[in-house]
């Protein structure tokens, strides 16, 4: 069996939360797609989520 | 031609070149996978049309994203340590295409349509590929990539029916995307795209993938009115 990469599981879990997040958001903003009161933070809580994976400081989400 | 099929609990006992090559071809898809978001989410989810289309960009983000989660743990659970792409520019991603921004509405429903196409052939050849742990994770990741192509299919034709100024723009932006796409499938007579040929790691040639891809994207360029680029023209890899 090979030995796997450090960090394998961790960085797993943590882009699994991650991705839930993001579609718990989406599924948020679609379903009151014309309450802006709701669909405004929505894509905020997006746009939040996605900002820190775009800047990939991958050893800072791990620790 | 090697017709085996790999588990992860094999992998060592593999010819170098096979492990080589696998852990090549992860950390390519996956700075691929992640690639895409990286292109658009910066400029185009504040600026989608409507709420819906941000929402949407957001939700196409989160499945390439966990895309790329699995692509990553395919390669870390055999030693392939995948991370680095997450946070390398976009000037340094393997594949030209991924290297710059998309900034118009133009821009990245082409790239849905046709460069999320090209995703889905590269990962078609993994179909029954020899390392099954690769094979076990495409049905959801393909499905998904037909999803964001229906997506950029539907919103170029939208664009493509507000007059002849939009149709102008739709056409600069096919004209500049079909090239990439056409060069995504590497160089013809590849000799490394052999040795994946011969490990059961892909089904196809570089240019037997590329020209499936153009008998199938030529037809729906010219059902749309739009023309078909000349396929040479910027060409890096022919």
């Amino acid at each position: 069996m090979p030995e796997a990469a450090a960090n394998t599981e961790q960085l797993d879990e943590h882009l699994l939360e991650v991705v839930r997040a993001l579609h718990g958001a989406v599924k948020q903003g679609v379903s009151h797609a014309g309450d802006p009161k709701i669909v405004d933070p929505a894509i905020a809580d997006c746009k939040e989520i996605l900002d820190v994976i775009m800047a990939g400081n991958v050893k800072e989400w791990l620790n | 031609m090697f017709t085996d099929k790999i588990e992860l609990k094999d992998v060592d006992k593999m010819d170098p070149e096979f492990r080589d090559l696998l852990g090549r071809v992860l950390t390519i898809q996956a700075d691929c996978e992640i690639g895409g978001p990286h292109l658009y989410v910066e400029k185009m989810l504040p600026a989608a049309p409507t709420k819906l289309d941000q929402l949407i960009i957001a939700r196409t983000a989160a499945e390439e994203i966990d895309h790329f989660r699995k692509v990553a743990r395919v390669a870390g659970d055999m030693g392939v340590d995948v991370s680095f792409v997450l946070s390398q520019p976009n000037e340094k991603r393997f594949v030209d295409t991924f290297r710059g921004l998309i900034t118009t509405w133009e821009d990245n429903s082409v790239f849905g349509f046709l460069i999320d196409r090209v995703g889905r052939y590269q990962l078609e050849e993994f179909y029954d590929c020899s390392y099954l742990p690769l094979q076990r994770i495409l049905p959801d990741i393909v499905t998904e990539e037909l999803g964001h192509i229906d997506y950029g299919y539907n919103k170029t034709r939208e664009l493509l029916s507000k007059g002849d100024e939009q149709k102008e723009r739709v056409q600069r932006a096919i004209d500049y995307w079909y090239v990439r796409a056409l060069d995504m499938f590497g160089r013809s007579g590849s000799k490394r795209a052999e040795r994946y040929r011969y490990w059961g790691l892909k089904r196809r040639t570089n240019e037997q993938a590329r020209e499936d891809y153009i008998n199938e994207v030529n037809p729906i360029l010219l059902s749309l009115g739009l023309k078909i680029p000349d396929p040479l023209k910027g060409r890096r890899y022919v």
